[in-house]
């Protein structure tokens, strides 16, 4: 599914540019919930960004596949008409842009990309009435301009209610527990495993093992310094809480 | 105090005066209940002075000259300025308003007669030494450093610690410049532009003017052509100057105009950081001073340039007091150069004054903090330009005004986007604070923008000195005026943040001595 | 001509000389020639005059003439159900059978125009009102509440159009007015006079759309009593040189105005929203916004001020945004947000940003699949709308104009 092979990619413009991602390699199969986790300035955030196409986030070296194509050369909707979709840990605000039309024009968008028809208004109400009902969202909400005047927890929701419409092959959820309570974490993780799928893959990006409790991983990864140190099992996130980052990185290195 | 408004003659009461005060603390309290009196700079000093012929024509101009012995180039050069100067209109576009100046009524030259050039620090007349030690200036570099006895009371207590060289003008005449020799083991020239102009010749005549031309603006070609004294700085390259340059501008003798020009020059990869005050005696009458100030950035260059400014403003009813028309611009040059202007403006009758950035070498940077402070009479129409050219050229502007009393206080400033200027950003920042209602305070600033990836933000505030913060304040203990000054401290603090240590003391005492009696 | 009227402007280019010759042709006047001379002493403004550094009337005004090209725009703005006054350079219409509550008067003469100094293009327009076939001034008082919009209409191909109304809102009385302006002649001149009484309330809509070759000067001086409420919302898409200028005065307390605009310049096309807003009594309440977008050849030009005496204008509240996008490289906007403040006890602010689109914005939308241009698109007309969002029952239309020039 997602294949990244000794990625290396710098932030910033020209002069300033600085090299974050230093020689990442790391697959994820169809069907595998990969975790990576890492301690401040690692370069979590930075890989997200680099999968998703930001641009200021170069990359001078590597390569990044998904399902053996190059998503390198993509434009950001072009990786996200391939499946690409990404729940940002610090949600955009979108004013004077309600969200059933910013979700919709989304959907249509993708799905002229990959030459399909367009959804359907009444097949995207009932739809999008489903899917907040599963995650406890007021229909109000869904009027109201994206993410403008919503809390943190809402936000989070509202990341997962557009992942569950757009139904996107390959997630990458970067700090979503960040800034939530444990009910809302709750939610926003069922609705995560609701997604969980043979044919979908996920990488959950977390600096704490708190989501790793209701999003099992099949595999932790630990990245310093921009490469992956340290693979593991689900066991390996715990051994992060418990020992600190210090330890387990210092013993492998 | 009185005596010190008036003529030379009485000099030893004024002295007197002077030092009851220093003894006696109530008198002091007492004193301070007359506003015109919170002016402690207000002295002057009883010196022989030599004058040019009152009035300006181009006999006045060759008198300067000659009295310099300036080459031909730089007369013709003034003359040039004169002539030009004549066809010139007096600008009315800021918010000031002042009687018509008389140019024939000044002086353009006064120096003290014992000479203009002293040779070593031993020659400066001893009342002129007495005065800067009035005014808190360590000008005797030994005494300070040796911290001689009387040195640490004279000298303001915060600059003792950092060594700063200073060059001292007054009126016309650059009287010292101090550390010279170890400035010159760094390679860094500092010295009066007057002697500058006999010993770097090649250097003054390479940037004299380039950044100001001759013919900017009606103050600074009536500079080019009288210009008096100043100082010049070069900092070769590389060279990260070892301590603090600073000037002080001392206005005396009675209807004297000063037009000192100062030249900064940093090359390649250089740094200085440029400290100016300027002080004046009480006088009835308005006294003109008429600078320009030049900076020039060379790749990778930065200079700091701090002024604090408390010329004489006049007193409550506005009569008397300086008129400050300065022109001061900086030109970051070359590549990654970097000009950052700070100011705290509490004095002068009336201030028109632009302290400005051409953002020419691609990712330089300017900025501007300004504290401006107008009570009783005063006038100030003060502001900054970021002309941005280069590619990814940055620019801050953090200016705050208060106004108290009768007094009108104005920001203007440009921000000027050019077609080539890639990527550049501006952030502003203008805050205003009225005490009383009797005060103006106004904000005019023009945003010119021609590149769609430029980022332009500006903000501004007007609000008055809040009565719960005030209330609060006061209910804990403080008094009212000690409770204006500690909110007025919170709202300016962002650019004293920007000073150099030991002026932001000092600014923060003319801060609070500023703004007495401006409540009840 | 005669001599004498030859001088009255100081160095006349031929559109000055041809607004002499209209002026000459017009019936004596005391109060004509009063307001003429306050235009001819500066003549048509220009770059060195402080407020009109950005839009140099001299300039673009060399002559006036038919242009070439007259804009032809439809009115978008429904004029059904409204009562119409049409405006075109020879001639005026109107629908002379009005409900109770409005009462029209089309008088010959000018009339006193007070301010005339700080407006040249409204005295000018105050000036040269008028003739055989229009009215010198158009006077309407309102005294009911639910009535039909009043709406006026700029239009018809020509050298020059000029107008002047005069709307006196009784207390407690309740107007909606709309205003098109829609090019035709090569220069358009208006003022629009508003006097709100105790209590009453009045919304404007402005639309302006003409050709590239146009010049338009439209005026607007607002006076408000006590708790008059006074709503306008503008939306200009720019001409050869358009300015919308509005002069609004709180004369009693408790007043509240709410001055909204968008602009949208195309390649060739300059607009300049201009207002000037004194808070001459207590306590009142003034919210101002403008958006604008401009692209590739295109001129925005804003020009806020925010004028509040001493004494009386304690206890103002005022805002002033002004947000402008720059879509494409060789857009230019120019921006002037003016505080002049004598009085302590106020709440003012200003704010002011120009430049692209907010780049994390156009990321997250693109990350969730919507293509560039289209992002661009809507988050352009969000942008956009906010201003548009005071302008009632015609909020729509004005949003679907905007969304046409920006689907272009």
């Amino acid at each position: 599914m997602l294949k990244i092979e000794n990625l290396t990619a710098t932030v910033g413009e020209a002069e300033e540019a600085k090299q974050i991602i230093n020689g990442l390699t790391l697959e994820v199969p169809a069907g595998e919930v990969h975790a990576i986790m890492g301690p401040n300035g690692a370069g979590k955030s930075t890989l997200s960004y680099v999968l998703t196409g930001r641009s200021g986030y170069e990359v001078t070296g590597g390569s990044v596949t998904l399902n053996g194509e190059d998503i390198l050369s993509m434009e950001p909707e072009e990786r996200a008409a391939k499946g690409m979709f990404l729940s940002f840990q610090y949600p955009v605000e979108i004013p004077g842009v309600p969200v059933m039309t910013f979700v919709r024009t989304a959907m249509n968008s993708q799905r002229k990309l990959r030459g399909e028809d367009e959804i359907s208004a009444p097949d995207f109400i009932k739809k999008s009435r489903e899917i907040a009902k599963q995650l406890k969202l007021d229909a109000e909400m869904l009027k109201r301009p994206v993410n403008v005047g919503f809390s943190g927890g809402e936000k989070k929701r509202l990341e997962i209610y557009q992942m569950m419409m757009l139904e996107p092959n390959f997630l990458i959820l970067d700090e979503t527990d960040s800034g939530l309570d444990i009910d809302a974490l709750k939610t926003v993780a069922e609705g995560v495993n609701a997604m969980r799928s043979p044919e979908r893959g996920m990488l959950v990006i977390t600096h704490y093992q708190r989501l790793l409790d209701y999003i099992k991983p099949d595999k932790v990864h630990v990245l310093s310094a921009g490469r992956i140190i340290k693979t593991g099992g689900a066991d390996l996130a715990h051994r992060l809480e418990a020992e600190g980052y210090e330890g387990v990185v210092g013993e492998a290195v | 105090m009185d005596c010190c408004g008036g003529t030379d003659e009485h000099e030893d009461d004024c002295t007197e005066v002077t030092v009851k005060e220093g003894i006696d603390a109530k008198t002091v309290e007492a004193a301070k209940a007359l506003e015109s009196e919170n002016y402690s700079a207000g002295f002057s000093t009883a010196i022989d002075m030599e004058f040019s012929p009152k009035g300006l024509s181009e006999d006045t101009i060759r008198f300067i000259s000659a009295k310099k012995e300036e080459p031909e180039w730089l007369l013709d050069w003034r003359l040039a300025a004169y002539r030009r100067w004549l066809t010139m209109e007096e600008p009315t576009w800021a918010k000031v308003r002042y009687e018509p100046i008389d140019y024939q009524a000044y002086y353009y030259y006064a120096a003290p007669k014992s000479g203009a050039k002293y040779e070593s620090i031993d020659d400066v007349p001893k009342e002129i030494l007495e005065t800067y030690e009035k005014l808190g200036i360590p000008l005797r570099e030994a005494e300070v450093l040796l911290g001689v006895e009387g040195a640490a009371e004279t000298a303001a207590a915060a600059r003792e610690a950092p060594r700063v060289a200073v060059d001292a003008v007054f009126d016309s005449v650059s009287v010292a410049t101090t550390f010279r020799k170890e400035l010159e083991k760094a390679g860094v020239i500092f010295m009066s532009i007057s002697e500058a102009v006999r010993e770097h010749p090649e250097l003054v005549k390479k940037y004299l003017g380039t950044v100001v031309p001759q013919s900017d603006n009606f103050f600074a070609t009536l500079n080019s052509a009288v210009f008096s004294d100043g100082t010049f700085v070069y900092v070769p390259k590389g060279v990260r100057c070892p301590m603090e340059l600073s000037t002080y501008f001392r206005m005396n003798a009675e209807n004297t105009g000063q037009f000192e020009r100062t030249l900064i020059v940093c090359d390649e990869g250089a740094y200085v950081s440029y400290l100016e005050g300027c002080t004046a005696p009480m006088r009835d009458e308005n006294q003109l001073h008429a600078a320009v100030v030049e900076l020039v950035a060379l790749d990778d260059a930065e200079i700091k340039y701090s002024t604090v400014q408390n010329w004489w403003p006049g007193d409550e009813d506005g009569k008397g007091g300086i008129y400050n028309f300065v022109t001061k611009r900086g030109d970051c040059r070359g590549a990654r150069s970097k000009i950052s202007w700070t100011q705290v403006e509490t004095g002068s009758a009336v201030t028109w004054k632009y302290p400005s950035c051409i953002l020419r070498g691609d990712d330089s940077v300017g900025e501007f903090y300004s504290i401006a402070v107008t009570n009783g009479r005063q006038q100030a129409d003060t502001g900054t330009k970021m002309i941005h050219l280069g590619k990814r050229t940055k620019s801050r502007i953090i200016s705050k005004g208060i106004s108290a009393g009768k007094s009108d206080n104005t920001y203007r400033g440009l921000v000027s986007i050019n077609k080539r200027a890639e990527k550049a950003r501006n952030f502003t920042q203008c805050d205003s604070l009225l005490i009383g209602g009797r005060c103006g305070a106004h904000t005019v600033p023009y945003v010119e923008n021609r590149r769609a990836d430029a980022q332009l933000e500006h903000e501004a505030t007007t609000t008055k000195l809040s009565e719960d913060q005030l209330f609060y304040a006061r209910q804990r203990g403080l008094g009212e005026e000690q409770a204006v000054a500690l909110l007025v401290n919170g709202f300016v603090r962002e650019v004293l943040q920007e000073l150099p240590m030991e002026f932001a003391v000092e600014a923060q005492k003319l801060l609070e001595v500023s703004l007495e009696g401006s409540v009840g | 001509m005669s001599t004498a009227l030859r001088d009255l402007i100081a160095n006349p280019n031929a559109a000055e000389l041809e607004l002499i010759a209209r002026y000459g042709m017009l019936p004596e006047d005391a109060r004509r020639e009063r307001a003429f001379e306050a235009f001819a002493k500066g003549g048509l403004p220009h770059r060195r005059v402080e407020g009109w550094h950005w839009s140099d009337f001299k300039a673009s005004l060399p002559v006036i003439e038919t242009p070439a090209q007259p804009g032809t725009a439809q009115d978008p703005l429904p004029a059904d159900d409204a009562v119409l006054f049409s405006f075109t350079p020879t001639g005026f219409t109107w629908a002379e059978s009005l409900p109770e509550g409005i009462r029209v008067l089309a008088k010959p003469e000018a009339q006193a125009f007070g301010a005339s100094e700080d407006m040249p293009l409204g005295a000018l327009a105050a000036a040269l009102a008028g003739g055989k076939t229009k009215p010198g001034t158009l006077m309407i008082e309102v005294t009911g509440q639910d009535l039909p919009r009043l709406h006026f209409r700029f239009s018809g191909a020509g050298e020059a159009n000029f107008a002047r109304v005069q709307i006196i809102v009784r207390p407690g009385a309740k107007l909606a007015v709309s205003e098109s302006y829609l090019g035709g002649a090569g220069f358009t001149a208006s003022l629009m006079e508003f006097s709100l009484q105790a209590g009453a309330e009045c919304s404007r809509t402005v639309y302006q759309r003409t050709g590239k070759a146009e010049v338009l000067a439209a005026t607007a001086a607002v006076q408000l009593d006590e708790g008059a409420d006074y709503r306008q919302t503008t939306l200009a898409f720019g001409g050869k040189l358009t300015r919308l200028e509005t002069r609004l005065t709180h004369q009693e307390t408790g007043a509240k105005a709410t001055l909204n605009a968008a602009y949208l310049c195309a390649d060739g096309h300059h607009a300049d929203i201009t207002t000037e807003v004194r808070h001459g009594a207590p306590s009142c309440v003034t919210r101002q916004l403008t958006k604008g977008a401009v692209l590739d050849g295109g001129r925005g030009v804003y020009q806020g001020k925010f004028f509040v005496p001493r004494n009386v204008g304690q206890k103002t509240d005022a805002d002033m945004q002004h947000n402008a996008l720059l879509l494409e490289e060789g857009a230019e906007v120019f921006a002037k947000p003016e505080l002049e403040i004598y009085a302590d006890n106020v709440e003012c602010a200003h704010g002011n940003t120009s430049g692209a689109l907010d780049a994390n914005q156009m990321f997250y939308m693109r990350q969730r699949g919507i293509a560039e241009e289209e992002a661009r698109a809507l988050l352009t007309e969000a942008f956009i709308a906010e201003a548009l969002e005071e302008a009632g029952e015609l909020e729509d239309v004005l949003r679907v104009q905007a969304r046409a020039w920006l689907a272009r």
